[in-house]
């Protein structure tokens, strides 16, 4: 147990590193980019207006406002007192909202539209890989190139695809948005039947993608455990198939676990094609929005959900590892 | 073995795609529930049942849809989401119900005293009552507002709301304040007459007697009574009362707001608006809704254009007339050939007088105006969406009869250019003795190679274009050109400051067309007031000066007499097209006005007769449009 308890002391205080580290990066990077927001929010607001003086006041006042007028360590300190309040700060580009209020209205798209994503591309392509590498053949000739392709297409390609043929040429899928352009949200069949026909296209293209990437790994490492010698001699031993499938499943399935966690942990940002491309509401797009408008607050609190979550979910990953491989388990205790 | 396999296999895939809907059908009612409740607050309880008159009851239409032949679909108007209802706050970003300026206002909520229409540089009166009077010397002005006139409470709109709206404007900075402060000195109120102050220069002369024509088309009138509230509210606060989200604004127009979120804006007329008094438009309005569904970008909302899913698209369609010559679509625009649409501003790109090279050398900067293939730019950047500068030859005036007749056409007819003229440029070049001395192709000015860059944002295809065009006209000339295209907030920051030297040719937009112009954009071509002034968004990007042109454009404001007025635009289109401190691209419509016919019909166009400029049915006088709307069959 003492092996256990210094593999997971140590975890925590990198977790910790990592975490300062990050939070640091995410408030500098962007303050890097060579724009001024406060002169964005202040051409909104003031272009074309032929007094001079009462644009640059305008300016002036923003700058105060947003404190960009401080110097940087003060920014920073201000920027790490209100993350412990929870205050990600007010948002430039859509200025004066306020930056949690954006992402909480925002989450819930791409979480509802990530998370089943994520999960049915993972287990069809784990299948169909595990089918392929066991049956080969016919159906891994046909499985194999479909895969490789498939996974190569680049997201915003298979969207795109996707839009043009379902949604402009056969018109039997909407063309953009969460829900149908005639609808104001409620709780009526006809509302939630447009939302389930919006979320068809975006979801599709994000799970075929991902079901071609699953089952090449899949397929790979199934091939490299069926030729494993403990097969060999299960099947010399005479071991039904099925049980020798289970075992070797449930081998190869380890780096995929790894895949799948990391996948759920960036999958705020892994939307950001199919929302973009599909005018679909989401933090993928807010994102693409606050980088175009060098919105700071708003691109330091959606870099840094992935981060927490990137972070959260490899933490969880080393602690789980640490009882289910036996690797790491046999390395601890050697230690 | 295998047969059961694959039996295993398709009940397996077979079960994971309904798990794949299920999760599907889950996600959609999880992601319903946030956008779901600000619905029930926003729509603050059906406080006016829709009136018996009403041809559709309510009850016939299933809560929360939008019937399809009562709501005017809009693109290209409203990017992300509805940040208040303020009408005198900032930041609004709510298009549909508090944008424009004095070009157009948009008066579907809140009104302006005139609405301007750039056809006939008229002013037509909404909340006055008849035309603005001005005294001799152009100090004093006097409006009327209509008898008629009610805020959405069912008070009189009144002098005393004027008032209030330009005095918070200047106590608050606000876009009023900001924008009108300098050049109206008080406004008094007596009952229904206001009188308008001018502000006075040290000679007594008023500052700009045009500015204050913008503010009557140019200015939301605010209620004073909820002004005043709003001021308690805020403690009198300045930077409080300009974020309020206003969600309880009294308005005078003919539509309030209904619904908004994340994915649309949607706003249903008010059948008790003042307007279909006989004295204003005689009726309501015909769409019921007018929704603008936030599309993420242009080809989105082009897509909805073409599926039929907008009715009013304001954004620039490439190719605009294959949508009905080729795709056969009920889609039309304001003409019915090219330039299709209004022309009303002109995308210019500026020469950086911070250079040496360009402030030194006019001769230069003539010569890479007159190589640059406009026609090319028009045909392919534009898809010929404007007039060639061979209709239209170049000046500071837009296309329109109104400001082309402001100017002596014969007088600079010498001095005009209709572009790809590479041997003039070259003969130019070398007359002013910049030559290519070192053999290298390109020309050399105090011993250096002349490079230049062209700069744009990314992803403003059409100006990108251009400027690759005008890059390949400085190679034909042996200037050396290139191409640059920084994302927007690095553009936007970079070209505003005054003392800049990254950018040497880029390009921006002078004003379009509005009761100050075209003075205020040849303020912006020629004038020195804006030369070194910090986040310059006000003009004169180029940071261009000349004594003899700011003494011309001063006079104009102050000048009445026609004849005068025109023989000094003629003398500044001389220095404008001598010193070329910039020169314009393409001419270009202020708003982009397609149309899908296939559910409301009778949109402005050029011959129907009506005279109703195709500004989107919303803007300044293009909002007569709404009042002439039918269902299509």
């Amino acid at each position: 147990m003492q092996g256990y308890r210094k593999y997971f002391t140590k975890k925590l205080v990198w977790f910790l590193i990592t975490f300062v580290v990050a939070v640091t990066l995410n408030f500098i990077l962007p303050r890097l980019m060579p724009a001024d927001p406060v002169s964005a929010i202040t051409g909104k607001l003031a272009a074309g207006n032929s007094d001079a003086k009462a644009v640059q006041k305008i300016y002036d006042r923003y700058a105060e406002e947003f404190g960009t007028n401080k110097p940087m360590w003060q920014q920073y300190l201000l920027f790490v007192k209100n993350l412990f309040k929870g205050d990600f700060g007010t948002s430039f580009s859509q200025y004066p909202r306020k930056v949690s209020n954006i992402i909480a209205s925002a989450i819930w798209w791409t979480v509802c539209l990530q998370l089943p994503a994520i999960l049915v591309g993972w287990i069809l392509g784990n299948v169909l890989g595990a089918l392929a590498a066991y049956l080969r053949k016919g159906w891994d000739k046909v499985l194999l190139p479909v895969s490789i392709f498939l996974s190569n297409v680049p997201a915003f390609g298979m969207a795109v695809t996707l839009l043009v043929l379902f949604a402009i040429k056969w018109k039997i899928a909407p063309v953009a948005g969460g829900y149908a352009f005639d609808q104001i949200p409620n709780f009526s069949w006809a509302f939630i039947k447009s939302v389930i026909s919006h979320y068809q296209l975006p979801f599709w293209s994000i799970v075929i993608i991902s079901i071609g990437g699953q089952a090449i790994g899949m397929r790979s490492m199934s091939i490299y455990e069926l030729n494993a010698d403990y097969v060999k001699y299960a099947r010399f031993l005479g071991v039904k198939d099925r049980k020798i499938v289970g075992y070797v499943f449930r081998n190869a399935m380890l780096p995929q676990v790894t895949g799948l966690a990391l996948s759920i942990g960036t999958m705020i940002g892994g939307a950001l094609v199919a929302e973009i491309i599909f005018s679909y509401p989401g933090l993928g797009s807010t994102m693409y929005a606050a980088v175009t408008a060098a919105d700071y607050p708003l691109i330091s609190a959606t870099t840094l959900i992935i981060t927490i979550m990137v972070l959260i979910v490899t933490l969880l990953l080393d602690i789980i590892y640490g009882f289910i491989d036996p690797r790491v388990k046999a390395a601890q205790f050697d230690a | 073995m295998k047969n059961n396999l694959i039996k295993k296999l398709i009940s397996i895939v077979a079960v994971s795609a309904m798990t794949a809907s299920l999760l599907a059908g889950c996600g959609a009612e999880e992601a319903a529930a946030p956008v779901a409740e600000p619905a029930a607050t926003e729509e603050p309880a059906a406080e006016e049942p829709a009136p018996a008159e009403a041809e559709e009851p309510a009850a016939e239409t299933a809560e929360g849809e939008l019937p399809r032949d009562e709501t005017l679909y809009f693109a290209g108007q409203q990017w992300g989401t509805v940040n208040s209802w303020n009408v005198i706050g900032v930041n609004q970003n709510n298009s549909m119900a508090i944008a424009g300026n004095a070009s157009g206002y948009r008066t579907l909520m809140f009104e302006t005293l005139y609405m301007y229409d750039p056809l006939s540089g008229k002013c037509f009166p909404l909340l006055a009552d008849g035309d603005y009077q001005w005294n001799d010397d152009q100090t004093e002005m006097t409006v009327k507002i209509k008898d008629a006139a009610k805020w959405s409470d069912g008070s009189d709109v009144t002098g005393a709301d004027v008032v209030r709206t330009f005095v918070i404007g200047v106590e608050i900075g606000n876009n009023t304040g900001a924008t009108y402060g300098a050049y109206i000195d008080k406004i008094e109120a007596d009952g229904k007459n206001i009188t308008i102050y001018v502000a006075k220069t040290d000679e007594g002369k008023p500052v700009n007697p045009l500015f204050v024509v913008d503010f009557l088309t140019g200015t939301p009138i605010a209620q004073a009574a909820w002004i005043d509230t709003l001021y308690e509210r805020c403690g009198g606060d300045a930077t409080a009362i300009l974020n309020d989200p206003g969600e309880d604004v009294v308005w005078s127009g003919p539509y309030k707001k209904y619904f908004t979120d994340d994915q649309k804006v949607v706003l249903e007329r008010d059948d008790n608006y003042w307007g279909q008094d006989a004295s204003m438009w005689g009726s309501l309005p015909v769409p019921k809704y007018i929704a603008h569904t936030i599309y993420a970008d242009n080809p989105a909302g082009q897509a909805a254009l073409q599926a039929g899913e907008v009715d009013v698209c304001q954004q620039f369609i490439s190719n605009v007339q294959d949508l009905w010559e080729k795709d056969g679509l009920p889609i039309s625009t304001y003409y019915e050939e090219a330039p299709y649409g209004v022309c009303l501003t002109m995308p210019t790109a500026w020469y950086n007088m911070n250079l040496p090279v360009l402030a030194d050398n006019a001769a230069l900067r003539k010569a890479i105006a007159m190589a640059v293939d406009y026609d090319s730019i028009i045909a392919n950047a534009m898809t010929n969406q404007s007039p060639s500068f061979s209709d239209v030859p170049r000046s500071l005036m837009n296309p329109t009869d109104g400001e082309q007749a402001l100017y002596d056409h014969d007088a600079v007819k010498d001095l005009q250019w209709a572009g790809n003229d590479i041997d003039g440029a070259i003969a130019l070049l070398e007359e002013a003795g910049i030559k290519d001395s070192d053999g290298d192709g390109y020309r050399e000015y105090n011993g250096e190679k002349i490079s230049l860059n062209a700069v744009c944002p990314n992803g403003w295809t059409d100006w990108q274009a251009a400027m690759e065009i005008v890059a390949a006209a400085g190679e034909k000339i042996g200037v050396e050109i290139t191409t640059l295209y920084p994302e927007w907030d690095i553009y936007q920051t970079v070209f505003v400051d005054p003392s800049q030297t990254e950018y040497a040719i880029f390009m921006w937009s002078p004003e379009a067309a509005s009761p100050s112009n075209p003075w205020h954009r040849v303020n912006q071509f020629l004038g020195s007031e804006y030369v070194g002034v910090e986040n310059n968004w006000s003009g004169n990007w180029g940071q261009y000066t000349n004594e003899e042109a700011d003494k011309l454009i001063k006079q104009i404001p102050l000048t009445t007499d026609a004849a005068e007025i025109k023989d000094l635009y003629t003398k500044l289109t001389e220095i404008y097209l001598t010193e070329v401190p910039s020169f314009s691209l393409m001419y270009r419509p202020s708003v982009f006005h397609a149309v899908n016919e296939s559910v409301w019909t009778n949109f402005p166009s050029a011959d129907d007769g009506r005279n109703i400029p195709p500004l989107d049915c919303t803007d300044g006088y293009g909002i007569a449009a709404l009042y002439g709307l039918e269902l299509a069959e």
